[in-house]
């Protein structure tokens, strides 16, 4: 590539002072109020790309709500706005640990948010336990975090083994005797079935097909006509975004004509509805415990309208709505504690937290104020169909496909 | 073959430059810094024990991903049961041995064959590994209480140090240029009495001590253990890159491709990382095409021509 030589023209040395003049004064103005700043990572590009902007639209929208309403409430001192740093961890847990080392070390970061995904959580529970940073956990499901004792980090949703015992319950009050089960190889996917499995066995309910596969497939037929084949009448896919959607593909073309289909993780997410709609969609069920119509939850249905204003897309009722709780949480600890990092750690494990999806308060790691739950898509919308004290639906049997 | 008469000098340079980095980087690096230092030295270590069966033999391996793996997972498996060193040495040893088992029988075949039964065994660890660890009912697996980073990078540096000093004693000594001599003609090598296949099998698992304790010492620095993310088959690519860029002829190619490429990373990574494996797809090209004794082979060629010197050591693979 050439270059040029380039005049240096009266009018350019005087747009370079003023500009150089305007960057000072809003220099100035920025120190007069320092914006907290708040690092995270997002799996942007790598296998979980197509399903985190769920979660980072919802931080997105509440730093956009916080400083419109005038800035972060911290104790002791002035509101200051929000500053977000945040990195593409390519879908590697590695990579999250080093970045998030990065912020705390190089970057300084006041805060910090969680990033996308169990094993991505696993991987900085040690990161924040050595820096003794909290991070409140959002997208993970496990109950490694808690087994290790981990006092810096709390899990946003509940561990399978609360999980399972409720999925169990579900499919009893219906009236599912069999289920075949497929399972992901990764974490989060095989310690559900860990927990599930006995549940399942304990409740009398038979497994037929029990499949597990790598997070490479491309091809689910085999395994779906091991479905077909064995005649259940639930099909448990502990699967990932990619994966489900693979699923809904082949059991559409092999017709899998069964009452209860659920999908681990997808049928929730955007690109879910807009790959798959109608026939295809309705009936198939996704773990989450949440729906904008749950009247129980006053600030439920003003953030699905400001996440649609802002996004024009639905949110995800499970990830962006644990992310979204997750700034809440946050939120109201700085507000009645400042950036103390200590004082965090001891207000978030003790304090009750009310966020979109009601109180949120942990024990130990766990949030034992949520109740694990079901959903279910009905007329296009995702619906609670368990656990019945937040049902906004009753449980309908799949029927068929496009 | 002789060593050279300035053999002594690069080990002893190692062991200074070694001794620096380990107490000098430290005092003038940030914790981030530290963070990427230890990143850099354990990219070397791995890359000086390649060479020592792929480079010197032109058996090019996919198989340091297993070893890594098995070295993590001994570790983790060894994690407060027993002292740390130990844990670090298990770790080197089993993937050793690891690396004796299969060798045996994947150094029969050579060529595009070897390069795909290594990958394959390195899959096949991985998937072990992955059902083993659920049929134990454990799906990651977490350790806090490690070492400080500062001393997970010194102990880096001192194991750089160690595969940097094995791979230049391997290049010089008979041991070496018997593996030489089977890159350049194995059956050759065989009628003039060397034991090619004693050869293959004990560079094989001479290369693959060094690997284990890198990945025991990956781990230490994140406290987390997850098969698929230790038996990625992506370290095994980034190590034959960092070589083909380098080098791979001796131990300084590689040493300057890990380098090279590390840097390169650092500065891209957070800013364009799409554009990284853009830029490192060219490079690659480029260095193929224009460079094929890496940037180290093509720049002691040219240094040599232009001052009309002898060059220390051959740089033709």
């Amino acid at each position: 590539m050439g270059t040029k030589n380039r005049k240096i023209t009266r009018r350019t040395v005087l747009a370079g002072a003023a500009a150089t003049g305007a960057s000072f004064a809003i220099h100035r103005r920025a120190r007069a109020v320092e914006p907290v700043k708040i690092g995270f990572t997002m799996p942007k590009t790598g296998y979980l790309g197509v399903a985190c902007p769920v979660a980072y639209q919802a931080y997105e929208l509440w730093r956009d709500q916080v400083n419109a309403a005038g800035g972060l409430k911290i104790a002791g001192s002035e509101p200051r706005p929000i500053e977000f740093i945040s990195y593409d961890d390519q879908s590697e847990p590695s990579k999250t640990v080093q970045i998030y080392q990065k912020m705390i070390t190089q970057d300084k970061v006041d805060l910090l948010l969680s990033p996308y995904g169990t094993p991505f959580h696993l991987a900085l529970g040690p990161v924040a336990e050595r820096h003794k940073f909290p991070i409140v956990g959002s997208t993970s499901n496990s109950t490694l975090l808690r087994d290790l004792g981990v006092k810096y980090m709390w899990a946003g949703q509940q561990a399978p083994d609360v999980y399972a015992p409720e999925m169990v319950k579900f499919m009893q009050s219906v009236g599912i005797d069999s289920a075949s089960m497929l399972t992901l190889q990764l974490p989060a996917s095989l310690e559900f079935k860990k927990f599930l499995t006995p549940e399942l066995e304990k409740a009398g309910i038979r497994l037929d097909a029990n499949d597990e596969y790598p997070n490479s497939i491309t091809d689910m037929t085999a395994m779906v006509g091991s479905v077909k084949a064995a005649g259940s009448k639930a099909v448990l896919g502990l699967s990932y975004p990619l994966d489900s959607a693979l699923y809904v593909k082949t059991a559409r073309e092999m017709k899998i004509d069964v009452p209860m289909q659920l999908l681990f993780i997808g049928p929730a997410l955007p690109f879910f509805s807009q790959q798959y709609t109608g026939a295809d969609l309705e009936g198939l069920m996704t773990i989450g415990e949440w729906s904008p119509s749950q009247t129980a939850w006053p600030k439920a249905k003003p953030f699905y309208d400001a996440y649609m204003a802002k996004w024009n897309e639905k949110p995800d009722y499970l990830d962006s709505v644990i992310s979204y709780a997750s700034c809440e949480i946050l939120e109201q600890a700085v507000a009645k504690v400042g950036l103390d990092h200590e004082k965090l750690r001891e207000v978030i494990s003790t304090d009750t937290f009310d966020t979109i999806k009601g109180p949120i308060k942990f024990d130990g790691n766990d949030n034992v104020a949520t109740k694990p739950g079901l959903l279910q898509v009905q007329n296009g919308e995702l619906e609670i169909v368990w656990p019945k004290e937040i049902a906004t639906a009753t449980f309908k049997p799949k029927q068929g496909w496009s | 073959m002789k060593a050279p008469s300035w053999f002594a000098g690069p080990i002893g340079g190692a062991l200074v430059v070694a001794l620096l980095a380990a107490f000098v980087v430290p005092g003038m690096a940030g914790d981030y810094g530290i963070e990427f230092a230890t990143t850099l030295v354990l990219w070397i270590a791995l890359v000086q024990s390649w060479v020592i069966l792929s480079g010197y033999t032109g058996y090019v391996s996919l198989g340091h991903a297993a070893f890594v793996g098995a070295g993590a997972y001994v570790f983790i498996l060894t994690w407060g049961a027993v002292p740390f060193w130990f844990g670090l040495v298990a770790a080197g040893f089993t993937s050793g041995l690891l690396a004796l088992i299969v060798g045996g029988p994947c150094l029969r075949v050579r060529g595009p064959y070897f390069v795909i039964l290594t990958l394959g065994v390195a899959e096949f660890v991985k998937y072990a590994v992955i059902n083993i660890e659920a049929s134990l009912g454990k799906f990651g697996r977490l350790m806090i209480g490690t070492p400080e980073p500062v001393d997970i990078y010194r102990m880096a540096v001192g194991l750089a140090a160690i595969a940097f000093v094995m791979a230049l004693v391997a290049r010089y000594s008979r041991f070496g240029v018997g593996l030489r001599a089977i890159r350049e003609n194995e059956v050759a090598a065989e009628m003039t009495g060397i034991r090619v296949r004693w050869l293959k099998v004990g560079a094989f698992g001479l290369s693959a001590l060094v690997p284990g304790v890198v990945g025991a010492l990956m781990i230490c620095r994140t406290g987390y253990f997850e098969p698929l993310q230790m038996f990625s088959p992506q370290l095994s690519l980034t190590i034959i890159t960092m070589c083909v860029a380098g080098g791979s002829d001796n131990p300084w190619g590689p040493l300057i491709g890990a380098l090279f490429l590390n840097i390169l990373s650092e500065l891209l990574w957070d800013s364009a990382p799409e554009l990284y494996t853009v830029i490192l797809g060219v490079v690659l090209v480029f260095v193929v095409l224009r460079m094929p004794e890496g940037i180290y082979g093509t720049a002691v060629k040219r240094l040599a021509r232009r001052s009309r010197k002898a060059v220390p050591g051959e740089t033709t693979p």
